[in-house]
């Protein structure tokens, strides 16, 4: 449908191959499992011998719930039929689906937006307030990090799960 | 044939290499931990072949049986980074040591190179 196309660039070519659609969504779970393990890693860094902050500062569940909430976010992201976002469709605009997909995928941004807030809070509030010094800090970082990674992953599992519409409409004709 | 026994003669040596060096890491520094890379790699195709048959490859107009193909291989890439993330962790909080933590990656990249390359090389054709 060249006639309907909205911008100026159009996609280039690889990027509708089922190749580089699998590839993005095997690189979205390893970028979550990095981001979860990022997390896990500060959670253990912290109770291991090496943590030798004087007044002791541990990983505990206020550090985990950004974390837990960009996850959502991501969930409930994914899990949104994409093309029922388009009213266009004529059988689907009459039930108000469009509506309610639209609402239920802001609140899933909002909690990914929610969660990388919550991860730079936490990093200031917790660690930079308090004047920690660098490995004690690198505890905060990695929350920030955690949530940054998690927000690219649903970034590129979005993208390629676009890709897979695009080419299973080419397959439909 | 003879290239396919080949095959299996070469695979098999490379994954015996990968066990090798896995409990080489464990049992030279008396810490067992690192044997949980192969779990994990033992694992990691598993949610792609499962949910592979649960979708119907029939009918690619219906997305919904291929969010199921999806959600395997989410799994699967989370698996696969998780066995080079489990070593690198325990290494850095000092529960193990780098040159286990690198052994225990290098084995484990063999282990699942292995088993990838098992699936490529002997892939069943029956579908009709």
């Amino acid at each position: 449908m060249p006639e309907e196309r909205l911008w100026k660039f159009r996609k280039p070519e690889w990027m509708n191959s089922a190749t580089a659609r699998s590839a993005g969504v095997y690189s979205a779970g390893a970028l979550f499992s990095l981001a979860f393990f990022i997390m896990v890693d500060a959670a253990v860094w912290s109770h291991s011998a090496k943590n030798g902050s004087d007044p002791p500062i541990h990983i505990n569940f206020v550090d985990w719930l950004p974390l837990i909430f960009s996850s959502l976010g991501m969930l409930i992201i994914n899990s949104i039929e994409k093309t029922r976002l388009s009213a266009d469709s004529f059988s689907y605009s009459g039930n108000g689906v469009a509506w309610k997909a639209r609402v239920v995928l802001f609140l899933g941004f909002a909690s990914l937006a929610g969660g990388m807030a919550g991860g730079v809070t936490v990093l200031v509030l917790k660690y930079i307030v308090p004047g920690t010094v660098w490995p004690t800090l690198s505890m905060g970082v990695s929350n920030v990090a955690a949530n940054g990674l998690v927000m690219l992953s649903s970034v590129v599992l979005w993208i390629s799960q676009n890709m897979e519409d695009e080419y299973s409409y080419n397959l439909a004709l | 044939m003879t290239a396919g026994l080949k095959t299996i003669i070469s695979l098999s040596f490379v994954l015996a290499i990968g066990f090798l060096l896995v409990i080489l890491s464990c049992a030279l520094f008396k810490q067992y931990l690192p044997l949980l890379v192969v779990a994990t790699y033992v694992l990691a195709p598993l949610p792609n072949w499962v949910c592979g048959r649960c979708a119907n490859p029939d009918d690619f107009v219906e997305s919904s049986s291929n969010a199921v193909v999806d959600f395997g291989r989410f799994c699967t890439g989370f698996l696969v980074l998780m066995g080079v993330a489990l070593p690198a962790l325990l290494a850095h909080s000092e529960i193990i040591r780098w040159a286990a933590a690198l052994m225990s990656i290098t084995g484990g990249v063999l282990i699942y190179g292995t088993i990838i390359a098992f699936g490529m090389f002997f892939q069943e054709e029956s579908e009709f």
